[in-house]
């Protein structure tokens, strides 16, 4: 079963290679890039092996914990996992679970983070040669560490997704993933800034963080060998039996949720689909008030209804304000952190609008040709899409300039703050209508994973993505130097204003109408990438 | 609406070759074929979702791809194998295209009422279109493609896993929409539906027309069934073939 399943993967991997160009590039840049990282990383393991034990301790527990973390956080939050084989796609065939696990496992580690992964961890291996017992548990520590890595990401984007497309529990699982994503951000930067004094106090703060991480869910595996090398046997015995506890529960529970997707492959079987008639009565009027009853409204409108009801856009937006939310909370919470970096937190928001519209398009998936064979103008579609972004967001940067400014106490940098926020956003929102236009590539439609992203999207996301933010910062550099430029001379900051607010209206002015131009001339171009068959 | 020398290559495959293709005004017209012979690239090609290496294609006189707005406001489209906005109810995608459609509010309301009623949806305006079986799905989006009173329809596969009765409302639809001057274009792989509903048809094999003609013509006193198997070359599969399915044995 392993070597079926195993194979099919790679048959399946294959097929999509040769379909096409772009993804054969994509992986090529993403194995060259984990590359780069694992022959530094096994230098750096290397290396260790020469350096004090009680140094390699600190150094492997404290990063191997922070890796641990980070498949989890990453795959919550950027990457997805990899659903090249889909379990659900086994429902018809009389399997069980527990047949399939081992070779999901298998074939879920065949992939760029997956071998990178396996590698570095056998550095630790190298690092630990130094006696036979703590060979010996490095060795164990190994496979255990790989497959907590592996299963933590599983088990919390399945657990997170099957949340967040049920109605109840959708609006706390986006503030968990904001909060989980925010305060690991944050302690990485407290232990940053408190590192900074001098190499005695970074060497009592990574032997204080290893303490600590060896003890989270995350380090109890990568601690183990640390243990040897200090004659804990029975401290490593432990936390041995601590991670091989996770090991299994995880796989469990994966098994558990992996028998549930073989019954009913269907995902999100919520019992209130039917959008209730109350919520319709006010809902559909409000929404139908709040945007003119013209193609642009109406795109507008659909929009926003889809923000409430498709997890990926609630998913995306947990992932955009976790940014800001990490400024804000940690450089007021650090005495050293300047208060000033947290009032243009919103900043940060402001900028991330354009990447947000430059993707929409994509989202629509196949259902993009209702406006491909209705005619309607680019120019409205892109209109349309802007507005309901600057519906969700235009509040939310509202709350987010009266926190920063409250919690810092900065009000004189109030002008060139507000002024910076709304170019941000709306040049954001003017190269995200034009980028939109250039690139599209198949999402996962909206009932699937909405971590799930397997080697969909590929380039042209990563492309489009650059391009918006790229884009964004280029224009958006008088403003920016008009506002640091306040600093200095105070009454700059309402000229700056005055820029950001004019140069902001010019861009989404032109990115939605050459965006909309260059959307009727390749409309069924846009179509075709956005179907999973595209060459 | 008239199709010329359309071409279409997917890598190697010629889906489409040189396809030739015109349909009268104010007729039902009836595209056959079988499994992979380019009807739904045909048809996507003709109302502008794909982009021909060849060939041009006409609605009442205006080019769907020089002048793409007008040909496109003429027609209603209902696809195959295509999403649709399945997160907004029944209600809301009908409003959504209406408007998209330029159809003026208050006309979107009766029409949506009428067209819900006709077709059977009226209790599952407020259900998500996700939440729709195929049948429903497929009434919906033909819904969506008469909103704003198409002079041509152009639908692919729309009696597909359609239930009998409503089946029947959509038969009787497309009667009166005929009566009234528009002009359908269907494709279908029931032989028997094509035979009773449509007036003209064209037999589509390996990317190109076989034949094409009003029904009567095309099956020349046999019955359609037996024309098209002799016109796509059916050969009878050997009825010793197969023999292992004949009984089942728990251990294969």
């Amino acid at each position: 079963m392993v070597a079926l399943i195993v194979s099919l993967k790679l048959t399946l991997l294959k097929n999509s290679l040769k379909r096409s160009v772009w993804r054969t590039v994509g992986l090529i840049v993403g194995m060259l890039y984990a590359l780069g990282l694992v022959i530094a990383a096994l230098i750096g393991l290397l290396a260790l092996r020469l350096a004090p034990a009680e140094l390699t301790a600190d150094v492997t527990v404290l990063v191997f914990s922070l890796l641990t973390a980070g498949w989890l956080l990453m795959s919550l939050l950027v990457f997805g996992v990899d659903e090249t084989v889909d379990p659900a796609k086994f429902a018809l065939l009389p399997v069980r679970a527990r047949d399939l696990l081992p070779g999901l496992f298998v074939s879920g580690l065949i992939g760029s983070p997956g071998v990178a992964t396996v590698l570095v961890a056998a550095g630790l291996v190298v690092s630990w040669s130094r006696g036979l017992g703590m060979t010996a548990a490095a060795l164990l520590a190994f496979p255990i560490g790989v497959a907590t890595c592996f299963l933590l990401a599983r088990v919390g984007t399945t657990a997170l997704s099957s949340f967040l497309s049920s109605r109840r529990f959708r609006d706390s699982a986006v503030v968990l993933l904001v909060l989980l994503g925010a305060a690991i951000g944050i302690g990485a930067n407290l232990v940053g800034s408190a590192a900074r004094p001098g190499s005695l106090e970074l060497r009592q703060v990574l032997a204080g963080g290893a303490a600590i991480a060896g003890w989270t869910p995350f380090g109890w595996v990568w601690a183990i060998p640390a243990d040897i090398s200090r004659g804990q046997w029975l401290q490593a015995g432990l936390r041995l039996v601590l991670a091989l506890g996770l090991v299994t529960v995880l796989w469990v529970i994966w098994g558990y949720l992996l028998d549930k997707r073989l019954t009913e492959p269907v995902e999100g079987g919520d019992a209130s689909k039917k959008v209730n008639k109350v919520s319709v009565g006010t809902n559909a009027s409000l929404v139908e008030r709040l945007y003119p009853a013209t193609p642009a409204g109406a795109v507008a409108g659909r929009s926003l209804r889809y923000w409430r009801r498709d997890p990926r856009y609630l998913a995306g937006m947990a992932a955009v304000l976790i940014a800001p939310v990490i400024v804000v909370v940690s450089q007021v919470a650090n005495p050293d952190g300047s208060s000033a970096v947290a009032a243009f937190a919103p900043v940060l928001l402001g900028s991330l609008v354009g990447i947000s519209v430059a993707q929409d398009l994509s989202y629509d998936g196949t259902a993009l040709w209702l406006h491909v064979a209705s005619g309607t103008r680019g120019a409205d579609d892109r209109a349309g899409r802007v507005m309901s972004t600057l519906t969700i967001f235009g509040p939310v940067l509202v709350i987010l300039v009266v926190v920063s400014m409250v919690l810092t106490g900065l009000w004189q940098l109030v002008v060139p703050v507000v002024a910076l926020t709304i170019a941000l956003t709306l040049i954001g929102a003017g190269v995200g209508s034009f980028v939109g236009a250039i690139w599209q590539w198949p999402a996962p439609p909206p009932g699937a994973n909405p971590f799930q992203k397997g080697s969909n999207g590929g380039l042209p996301s990563l492309l489009s993505f650059s391009a918006a933010a790229l884009g964004t910062m280029i224009l958006a550099l008088p403003t920016i130097v008009l506002a640091i430029a306040s600093f200095w001379v105070g009454w700059l900051s309402y000229l700056c204003l005055v820029v950001g607010v004019i140069s902001g209206l010019v861009v989404l002015k032109l990115g939605i109408d050459y965006g909309g131009r260059l959307l009727d001339r390749r409309w069924p171009e846009a179509m075709l990438s956005v179907s999973e068959r595209t060459g | 609406m008239a199709l010329h020398g359309l071409c279409k290559t997917f890598g190697a495959k010629r889906a489409v070759d040189n396809l030739h293709l015109e349909v009268r005004a104010g007729c039902i017209f009836g595209m056959v074929g079988p499994n992979g012979a380019g009807k739904t690239t045909t048809l996507s090609m003709a109302t502008g979702l794909l982009r021909p290496d060849a060939g041009t294609a006409q609605v009442l006189g205006h080019d769907v791809w020089t002048d793409p707005a007008a040909a496109k406001a003429l027609m209603g489209v209902l696809p195959d194998g295509l999403r649709l906005f399945d997160r907004l109810s029944g209600g809301e995608l009908l409003h959504y295209v209406g408007l998209l459609r330029r159809v003026p509010p208050a006309d979107i309301e009766h029409r949506s009422a009428e067209l819900l009623e006709a077709l059977g949806l009226t209790e599952d305006l407020d259900t998500l279109v996700v939440e729709y079986s195929a049948g429903m799905t497929k009434k919906i989006g033909l819904a969506c493609a008469l909103i704003h009173a198409p002079r041509l329809l152009i639908l692919d596969e729309p009696f597909e896993a359609v239930d009998p009765v409503s089946g029947q409302g959509i038969r009787s639809i497309l009667r009166s929409y005929a009566r009234g001057g528009g002009t359908v274009v269907l494709s279908s792989h029931v032989m028997e539906l094509v035979e009773s509903l449509c007036d003209d048809l064209a037999v589509v094999a390996e990317g190109r027309v076989l034949v094409s003609g009003t029904v009567e013509s095309v099956r020349a006193g046999s019955t359609l069934q037996k024309r098209f198997l002799d016109l796509v070359g059916f050969t009878a599969a050997d009825e010793e073939g197969l023999a292992w399915l004949h009984s089942s044995s728990p251990s294969s």
